[in-house]
């Protein structure tokens, strides 16, 4: 029989125990207070804190009892003890946590008819949870300047500004540029910019969806649309190849705005600028309706009439005939048109055509503007040519039919091409000039997935349902290759991407799941 | 005695029958007289006699009824799927249209479900609940008056009908006074009531009881001992005491049959315990038997609020609360307080901790329950009605089959069955 092993009485546990209103909890060590105690179900409030920036513990709103502690701790900005017993719900702290709110509304003005937040204001929210008492205090508030244009995109009300810095911290720590600060003290104190500085960084707006109050809001939301009337559909902005995760806020048929949606993974919990605006594109100068030799057709007689170009064209020769994928397109568009242009048809060339190049960061902002360019790379197997190569062989003759997906924008050389038929979710030069022109769902109105440039395959979902004969792409290239006698049976985008799963490594491991209804930000899902 | 032959029916298979006139012998019908098939008919779901829109599929054979097929839901309004979209105050212009004879009843029976699940059911003011069980008992006689109006006039007492009426219109009015409206009052909250009452309502109420017990008194003069009207009630649409319980009756009807369940006496709720008041109790269960019990309900229906009008203290009409009751205007569009409170309360509705609870009052009709699911957000889970005259049309099922046909509408009558609360 062997000894019994020595015990290492001098390393400390991995896990501490906490008593929380009188329940003990296993938490480890070194975790944050305030999130020990939401994760057990005591909902402490706070403003201040968050979980993606650094804890001043400015707000007090946090504050808990902490047996041995001369005076109630802020939670945010403690660290769990081993034997700690920690009070969120006597008497004394639910007094505590009213005065605070007391103290926040004492000059907060009364804008909740005009305010923006109004919906989602956590100051609402906590007041109605943790105070709701009548006003002590009469006289008139503290008097502070009420628009003030501090930049770009943003709007600031000083008097609705709790004083909290989430947005001065999100500017220092996630933008890396320290654009906005306190100035003065006490009640006259208001967030500002530096003298003859704006609020200017490529990260601002996410100082809006910090702010717990109305007082920085969005230019382009200010007075657009009540927030209860706003409904949220989980997608992935296709911004950049990074693919932030984001929320697509939208009601009655229009899309209001983008907000990031938590991933720890990929974007924690921001997103750029230029991210947020890309809903605008998503409902602008949208191509709807089929047209055939620019006249506008019934998509079934455009459909036909593309085969039948796409077959004379191949049968006279397959070498000549072109497919351009987009890297803005999803994972199971680009799938179902590599099935019926290289498997069903035998195209001879494929190009990959999308948004140029751009500027990046080490932050969150890829130079590659596509949102799947590593998807179509993975699933087009080589040689994927790009859009020079295609200028070259259009020009030398190589080329004289093409099929595009996507690529709007794309200007091809006149009176070289034989045929062009085109799937476009936009109107521009490629559709007008066009033989056959198909419409095509936008990325806000399709459950599909794009891969990131970590090649992480993510959903979309749709928000919005596609208006006029738009179909997402890959029943469009369906109905293509019913006419052609290339049977892409598929009924759905679940469907479109088991085949695709089945077919590339990349994506076997993956689960499609359920689609994400639609979720009205009232009530329970309100984020304030 | 005289004989004529009546010509064929429309039915053939009735063929040709001899109308005898005086009193039938045994010799007067034979075999070749009895109709071969039953007549199926059909009353409603619009019909003169029906109340409110339901459909009974008969079989008569002669003039008796062999089966009845009672079809409900022809008002059917979804009230339960539409409350799980409206916040908890919302949902008070719903139940105004359950019972919308007696529409404070349900209001009441609504809040007090509510109440009971948030924990504030002991909490509410007493001048509240004094003027709840003021205008329910109100609506109490409103529906009763209804009931008793309209069945009489069907049996052909039409002046019955316009006394009833005008009582009921009296006390209508004193119900628009105080709530704004005849019938869709939505007067009652969570946590107390919308207003008090205005100046000298107390006195007119008072008179208009007066009056009314005048014009009552008239119809039942009028009914009460009318050979007729005996003759059309006595010993009709029979319900057995030990049928109560199985069957789930309640209200007048139970009561009918000489169970003495009232759940205002048996399970107090509101201040009910304070006043002194019977509970009428029936003996054959016969339509008769709900006649006089209603009528009687009436009288002591009347003797709860005047006792009420009595003894009601001052005192607020509201719990003060600012997470349950609207704050005042000033304070509203004053204070940053206020405002958010009345911002919450409106956009996101009270805030009900999670729970269940099932909460019953005694309505026009009986025991009227609601079955709440709250999910600890502004808006029920589930909410769900118990509606008395649901059980308590059931019973015909049983009871119209050995009925004539003429005896369908006066049973029909005094289940005193509600299409809004019935079909929700």
């Amino acid at each position: 029989m062997a000894a019994p092993a020595e015990p290492k009485a001098t390393e400390p546990k991995a896990t501490v125990t906490v008593t929380i209103d009188g329940k003990e909890h296993e938490f480890p060590r070194g975790q944050n207070l305030l999130e020990a105690c939401r994760a057990v179900g005591a909902d402490v409030p706070y403003f201040c804190y968050h979980k993606g920036l650094s804890s001043p513990a400015v707000c007090r709103q946090c504050l808990v009892e902490v047996k041995g502690a001369p005076k109630p701790v802020p939670s945010c900005y403690t660290m769990v003890a081993d034997k700690m017993e920690v009070s969120t719900s006597s008497p004394k702290i639910l007094d505590v946590r009213r005065q605070m709110l007391e103290f926040t509304l004492l000059n907060h003005p009364i804008d909740c008819p005009i305010c923006d937040k109004a919906g989602e204001c956590i100051l609402q929210r906590q007041y109605f949870d943790w105070d709701a008492k009548l006003a002590r205090n009469e006289g008139s508030k503290v008097r502070k300047a009420k628009v003030v244009d501090i930049g770009r995109h943003i709007v600031l009300d000083q008097e609705r500004c709790i004083l909290c810095t989430r947005c001065i911290r999100v500017c220092d720590e996630v933008a890396k540029q320290s654009e906005l600060t306190m100035a003065y003290r006490g009640a006259r104190q208001v967030l500002t910019t530096a003298p003859g500085h704006r609020l200017d960084n490529p990260y601002s707006l996410n100082t809006v969806d910090v702010c717990p109050v109305g007082a920085l809001t969005d230019k382009s939301f200010r007075f657009a649309r009540r927030v209860w009337e706003l409904v949220s559909v989980p997608s992935i902005c296709p911004g950049c190849a990074t693919g932030c995760n984001v929320e697509i806020h939208s009601a009655r048929g229009k899309i209001h705005r983008l907000v990031p949606r938590e991933n720890l993974e990929v974007n924690k919990f921001w997103m750029c600028d230029e991210g947020r605006f890309t809903y605008r594109a998503a409902q602008q100068d949208r191509f709807l309706l089929a047209t055939v030799s620019g006249q506008r057709a019934s998509l079934a007689t455009a459909v036909s009439k593309g085969a039948r170009l796409l077959e004379e064209a191949l049968a006279r020769d397959a070498r000549k005939v072109g497919v351009v994928f987009s890297a803005g397109a999803t994972n199971e568009d680009t799938h179902a048109l590599a099935r019926l242009a290289l498997d069903g048809l035998k195209i001879g060339r494929a190009y990959l055509g999308g948004a140029p190049l751009g500027w990046s960061d080490n932050i969150l902002v890829s130079a590659d503007k596509n949102p799947n360019t590593a998807g179509v790379e993975r699933i087009v197997p080589p040689p994927l040519l790009t859009l020079k190569d295609l200028a070259g062989d259009v020009a030398s003759g190589a080329v004289s039919t093409l099929l595009v997906l996507g690529n709007a924008s794309l200007v091809l050389p006149e009176g070289r091409l034989a045929a062009v038929v085109v799937l476009s979710s936009h109107q521009g030069p490629l559709v007008e000039t066009a033989n056959v022109a198909l419409p095509v769902a936008s990325w806000a109105e399709v459950e599909g997935s794009f891969t990131n440039r970590h090649g992480r395959v993510q959903r979309l979902n749709p928000a919005l349902a596609a208006r006029g004969d738009g179909l997402p792409a890959w029943r469009v290239a369906a109905l293509l290759g019913h006419e052609l006698s290339v049977d892409l049976a598929y009924t759905s985008a679940a469907e479109v991407f088991a085949d695709a799963s089945a077919r590339h490594p990349f994506m076997q491991s993956l689960r499609w799941g359920p689609t994400a209804r639609p979720t009205l930000l009232r009530f329970g899902a309100s984020r304030g | 005695m005289a004989e004529r032959e009546a010509s064929s029916d429309h039915s053939p298979a009735i063929g040709r029958r001899r109308v005898v006139l005086g009193e039938p012998e045994a010799s007067d019908f034979d075999d070749n007289d009895l109709p071969a098939e039953s007549m199926p008919l059909r009353m409603g779901p619009s019909h003169p006699a029906m109340h409110g829109t339901v459909r009974i599929v008969l079989d008569v054979e002669g003039e008796m009824v062999t089966t009845s097929d009672i079809q409900i839901g022809y008002l059917h309004r979804g009230f339960e799927k539409e409350s799980e979209n409206a916040t908890w105050t919302q949902i008070f212009p719903y139940t105004d249209r359950l019972n919308y004879v007696s529409p404070m009843l349900n209001n009441v029976g609504y809040a007090i479900a509510v109440e009971k699940l948030i924990g504030i059911d002991t909490s509410i003011p007493e001048r509240a609940q004094y003027i709840r069980v003021i205008v329910g008992e109100i609506s109490r006689i409103t529906d009763h008056l209804t009931c008793l109006g309209a069945s009489a006039m069907e049996l052909g007492a039409f002046t019955v009908f316009f006394y009833l009426m005008k009582a009921r219109e009296w006390l209508w009015e004193l119900l628009e006074e105080i709530s704004g409206a005849r019938l869709t009052h939505s007067f009652v909250r969570i946590g107390g009531v919308v207003a008090d009452m205005p100046e000298g309502w107390a006195g007119r109420l008072r008179a208009v009881l007066d009056r009314a017990r005048a014009a009552i008194a008239d119809a039942d003069r009028l009914l009460t001992r009318n050979r007729i009207f005996r003759d059309r009630m006595d010993g009709v649409g029979i319900i057995r005491k030990a049928d109560v319980a199985g069957w789930g009756l309640t209200g007048p009807v139970a009561r009918s049959t000489g169970l003495a369940y009232d759940v205002r006496k048996d399970h107090p709720y509101l201040v009910y315990d304070r006043f002194d008041f019977e509970v009428p109790v029936g003996a054959t269960g016969d339509n008769f038997d709900r006649y006089a019990v209603r009528l009687e309900e009436i009288s002591q229906s009347m003797r709860i609020i005047e006792q009420a009008l009595t003894t009601i203290p001052s005192g607020p009409i509201m719990i003060d609360d600012l997470r349950i009751t609207l704050p005042a205007k000033q304070e509203t569009y004053n204070t940053i307080e206020g405002m958010i409170a009345h911002f919450k309360l409106i956009m996101d509705g009270i805030h009900v901790p999670p729970g269940e609870v099932y909460s019953y009052t005694e309505g026009g009709n009986g025991e009227l329950g609601f079955y709440l699911v709250s999910d600890g957000t502004g808006q029920p889970w589930k909410c769900r009605v118990r509606p008395p005259c649901f059980a308590n049309l059931a019973i015909l099922a049983k009871v119209l089959p050995g009925l004539f046909l003429a005896d369908v509408v006066p049973t029909f009558g005094m289940i005193n069955m509600i299409g809004g609360e019935c079909d929700r």
